[in-house]
């Protein structure tokens, strides 16, 4: 959409500047371009058409006959009653619950984490590395982790209200409350990442602001609301845009801590269509319910290209 | 690392008088520190109990009777190996790690260095497949290795990712930055482009290699989904797969599972002390460039 004004600007100093000889048309730069291209089209652009003709198509793997069905699996998620329907329907929300409420959570936590950071303090490496760290554990490990620190009997959550007299609460096996173990638990793993962002882009914004700011009298509020938070506005808008993405595809952590129970209360809209593809051999369906949500995502998706292709842009018109 | 680590633990009174302003973002910063640290001392902690400490009320913070049995037994469970699970794990993300970076790189070159027809419609036509969310490709992908007869085999986890597009975006900004001079005196020299690019392009681009094979090890190494669909061998598990199989099975020793994770936690956690530096720089840079 772009295209244009990328490389233009590029393109004519060159051809004014450099007395470079005019090269020939030459097969070169295909044959570079060839291996990744290739595969691109067999594990990028073929699954796509493929996956609409599975959608289209009744696909059974047992009897290997695939009859026409049109829009049908499509349809069926917009009629009411139908179970694919409910269920979809059901954790699609499920999942944009989740999203929610993590968000807003992963955003402010990590832009405070990084505000408490960002200014040299004693010990900052061991503590950027201590909120970093949890976030290179594979997503089982974490499930598991906080499955067991939420456990109904003995979790160490439980056993700590215990001290204070509390009876233990039987946090998996209630809806609503399960959740909480799910986004406790993607808070702790994920937010060492969105820190680092905002720990980059704080150290980015000149001192010579504050500076100025103090000289004016500024409170230290002040100076966040003012400085700090406006010129932030480009990052925090990518860090929620990337963590929104990032929690509308929700699988792992719901899987292993609470197997999207209770009464698939905490299940993810990810989770069911592999259960319906893979688990209920009902491949069509699955592949229309991937579309649909496929392009939900679309727009989530579509914002942050936004945000790429205008970094795509500025980098290019530097030269 | 491990002085910055040794000092926090014990921050000596003089510091504290030399800087009093910071003294209650210091608290709160441990404060943060130890609740971000108890989940893992508690997953190491249990992992060192027998089955009735590790169930036992009061909690017991500290391991009374600390045994290396849940180790051994996990190491030695006919369910499935932790072991195996790792060099699987290693296996197929370093191959998809070099794999990719070569791919990418192959491909970043001409369209950050060569002008020819096509070029700048390709790059967005490639870059506009990072539109699609990955949920549209993964039933039909999972079919086409059904067909492909790659079910419980590396080349599912290795080849389907293989051709990700933001890699070639990442160098190919990195590529634009070099300059211009460097390619042409070596080309005044009769270098081939290959040459120029294995000689020059490449040393120079080192730090953005680094960060897009890290970032591709990473997402390889932890990829969840993809890998408990196609593989149910459990000698072709990955680790992350492979643990959750485990942890199904030994639902409520939570000494075994804990040693499981222990075990699964360790190779990422020595990658991440080696590569910190990498990790950390690399995914600032590849946010954005302010």
């Amino acid at each position: 959409m772009t295209a244009t004004p990328v490389s233009t600007p590029q393109e004519t100093v060159r051809r004014g500047s450099g007395p470079r000889p005019r090269r020939r048309v030459s097969l070169e730069p295909y044959l570079y371009l060839l291996p990744h291209a290739a595969l691109f089209f067999v594990f990028t652009v073929y699954p796509i058409g493929y996956g609409l003709y599975i959608a289209m198509h009744r696909w059974d793997l047992l009897s290997g006959r695939q009859p026409f069905v049109g829009l049908e699996f499509f349809r069926n998620l917009f009629i009411a009653g139908t179970p694919q329907a409910d269920f979809f329907w059901r954790t699609l929300w499920n999942t944009t619950f989740f999203t929610l409420i993590s968000v807003p959570l992963l955003v402010a936590a990590a832009l405070g984490l990084a505000l408490l950071l960002h200014r040299p303090i004693f010990g900052r490496a061991f503590f950027r590395a201590v909120f970093f760290m949890p976030g290179i554990l594979t997503v089982s490990v974490m499930g598991i982790l906080w499955r067991w620190m939420f456990d109904n009997q003995i979790g160490l959550v439980n056993a700590a209200r215990e001290l204070t007299g509390a009876p233990p609460i039987p946090w998996l096996s209630t809806e609503g409350l399960a959740w909480i173990p799910i986004i406790v638990g993607t808070i702790w793993w994920t937010l060492g990442f969105n820190m680092t962002l905002y720990l980059a882009a704080l150290g980015n914004i000149s001192q010579s602001f504050y500076e100025a700011a103090e000289l004016d009298g500024a409170t230290a509020g002040q100076q966040f609301r003012f400085i700090t938070w406006p010129l932030l506005t480009p990052i925090t808008l990518f860090v929620v845009i990337t963590t929104a993405l990032a929690s509308f595809q929700l699988f792992g952590q719901s899987l292993v801590i609470t197997n999207g129970g209770p009464n698939r209360s905490t299940q993810s809209v990810i989770q069911y269509i592999t259960e319906e593809g893979f688990s209920n051999s009902q491949i069509s369906s699955a592949a229309a319910m991937g579309f649909v949500f496929g392009l939900l995502m679309l727009v989530l998706t579509a914002a942050q290209f936004r945000l790429m292709a205008r970094d795509v842009q500025s980098s290019g018109e530097e030269k | 690392m491990s002085t910055p680590t040794n000092q926090a633990a014990r921050p000596s009174a003089a510091r504290r008088r030399r800087m009093p302003r910071e003294v209650p973002r210091f608290v709160l910063l441990c404060i943060l520190a130890l609740l971000f640290l108890a989940p893992m001392y508690w997953m190491i902690s249990t992992s060192f109990k027998n089955e009735a400490d590790a169930i036992s009320s009061p909690v017991q913070w500290w391991p009374a009777r600390p045994t290396l049995e849940n180790y051994r037994e996990v190491l030695t469970s006919p369910d499935g190996n932790i072991l195996r699970w790792t060099w699987n794990s290693a296996y197929v993300a370093l191959t998809f790690t070099a794999l990719h970076v070569l791919l990418c790189a192959l491909t970043a070159y001409p369209l950050a260095r060569m002008r020819f027809p096509g070029r700048n419609a390709w790059f967005w036509f490639i870059l506009s497949s990072l539109m699609i969310p990955g949920i549209v490709t993964l039933v039909p992908t999972y079919i086409m290795m059904l067909n492909f007869g790659w079910m419980n085999s590396y080349h599912a986890l290795i080849w389907p990712g293989i051709s990700g597009v933001f890699g070639v975006f990442l160098l190919r900004q990195f590529f634009m930055s070099i300059p211009r001079e460097l390619e042409e005196a070596a080309h005044l020299d009769g270098a081939s482009s290959l040459q120029i690019l294995w000689r020059i392009i490449l040393p120079l681009s080192v730090p953005a290699l680094v960060t897009l094979g890290v970032f591709a090890f990473m997402g390889s190494w932890n990829n969840f989904l993809w890998p408990l669909f196609t593989v149910t061998d459990v000698d072709k598990m990955t680790l992350p797969v492979g643990i959750t199989t485990f942890s199904q099975r030994y639902v409520t020793d939570y000494g075994k599972l804990m040693a499981s994770t222990t075990l699964a936690a360790i190779p990422a956690l020595i990658a991440y002390l080696v590569a910190q530096r990498f990790l950390e720089g690399g995914l600032s840079a590849s946010g954005l460039k302010e």
